[in-house]
């Protein structure tokens, strides 16, 4: 058989042994999902029963085990996401021209005011920010952005700026391209490996911190229909 | 056996790291058939219909308005490459995540239109084509578990196995699903009831092509000759 050829010496046969019932309970699961979808009759439970299948079918490529699998579930997860969210546009549009009516496309709550919204967030956002620049790279980045976020999110009900968010995806953009340049470096002159290093994490440490600029354009667009 | 099949000839490779392109004639006239047809989808503009009233001489025009029309052709246009990049892929994978995307943009063409009934038929197909992802996947995941490998070029010196023969099956499954092709074509063709024709037609387009290239794919993964 040409399996021993594939699986190297030194995996251990439980884990060998482990992919078929791993392919089985992918499948039952599956299954499971298809037999709920079939009994109910309320659209939006079949949605939500449509990514037990899913899960489903990240049983089956996590069956694999291999790294080449890890690479394979991060699409899979994203179209299955892509997918859902798309359905669950339809199923929204269909019901509001049913009703006549229309929706935010993200329902804020704009009357909420509370006195910690006013007070903590800068504090809370100079604590975040710090604790992301000093991890950098990507995991700070999403740190420091969450620091933003809850700043903005806060400050929100005050109103910010439309300027300030024109800012923020301009040093985005900008950061984008230190990554770039730091990535080049790294494959043209790798004796200068340190530089193309800082330059590739703080480049994208502001890059993805600033990725709640996008949230303020989205959010200056809701503003200006009103 | 070759990659080349049905009395083909390679005419080349064009490898970018990784991912490895093969030219053989059936690939390059289907990938230039879908650019060709993209072009022209690209630059036409949408028909408008007319609902006639039996007895009456009440037609009433239906029309797509601007803001649709252009993410209609923007969603053809994304359909129309990504069923170009499927035709020419040599990765098993590769050529999945085309189908998954083209699944996607023909829900997105859809999606945006006023009737309630072709929204509902819509939302029945998307369903089935997010349920096709689990057999499609699936298969995929066992193909690479059983040969080792997802490059076509690859799996062609591997001989066959049950699980690749299984797996081929489920991945056969999961295109049907998610081209909208029978058994599950009852809503795809109820989509087409809204105005807006020249965007439509690639979705149709898509799944043609790729039932056509999956079968070449099935071929090169089982070696049935």
């Amino acid at each position: 058989m040409s399996a021993s050829l594939i699986i190297p010496t030194l995996v251990s046969p439980v884990v060998v042994s482990l992919f078929v019932p791993a392919i089985f309970t992918g499948l039952i699961v599956g299954l499971i999902g298809l037999m709920a979808i079939a009994y109910q009759k309320n659209d939006l439970s079949a949605l939500i029963l449509t990514d037990i299948v899913g899960i489903g079918m990240l049983i089956l490529v996590a069956a694999v085990g291999t790294d080449l699998a890890e690479a394979l579930i991060l699409p899979g997860l994203v179209v299955e996401l892509a997918e859902i969210l798309a359905i669950s546009e339809i199923l929204m549009s269909r019901e509001m021209k049913k009703k006549g009516k229309s929706a935010e496309l993200i329902p804020l709550p704009l009357s909420m005011d509370m006195e910690v919204m006013t007070t903590a967030p800068t504090f809370l956002a100079i604590i975040l920010i710090a604790y992301g620049a000093f991890l950098s790279g990507f995991t700070g980045g999403a740190v420091a952005g969450g620091g933003i976020l809850v700043y903005v999110l806060s400050k929100r009900m005050r109103g910010v700026p439309a300027d300030t968010w024109e800012g923020i995806a301009g040093v985005s953009g900008i950061a984008w391209c230190l990554w770039l340049v730091g990535f080049l470096l790294f494959f043209v002159f790798p004796q200068y490996w340190l530089l193309a290093l800082f330059l590739a994490a703080f480049g994208i440490f502001i890059k993805v911190a600033f990725k709640a600029g996008l949230i303020g354009v989205i959010g200056r667009e809701e503003f200006s229909k009103k | 056996m070759d990659i080349t099949i049905l009395g083909q000839q390679l005419l080349g490779y064009i490898p970018l790291g990784d991912i490895v392109l093969y030219l053989a004639p059936l690939n390059l006239f289907m990938f230039a058939s879908t650019l060709a047809f993209t072009t022209i989808i690209a630059i036409s503009k949408t028909e408008t219909q007319v609902e006639a009233d039996f007895g009456t001489l009440k037609d009433k025009e239906v029309k797509v308005d601007q803001k649709e029309f252009k993410i209609r052709r923007f969603l053809a246009i994304v359909c129309g490459l990504a069923t170009a990049g499927a035709m020419i892929t040599g990765d098993l994978f590769n050529f999945i995540l085309f189908v998954c995307l083209i699944g996607i943009v023909n829900i997105g063409i859809v999606a945006a239109v006023k009737q309630v009934d072709v929204l509902d038929a819509a939302f029945q197909y998307g369903l089935v084509a997010m349920i096709a992802v689990l057999p499609l996947f699936g298969g995929a995941a066992m193909i690479l578990a059983s040969a080792g490998t997802i490059s076509l070029l690859e799996i062609v010196n591997i001989p066959t196995t049950f699980m690749m023969l299984f797996g081929s099956l489920l991945l056969f499954i999961g295109v049907a699903g998610e081209t909208g092709v029978a058994p599950f074509y009852a809503t795809k063709a109820e989509m087409f009831r809204t105005p807006g024709s020249p965007f439509l037609l690639i979705i149709h387009l898509s799944s043609l092509l790729v039932i056509v290239r999956v079968i070449e794919i099935l071929l090169i993964i089982n070696k049935p000759f």
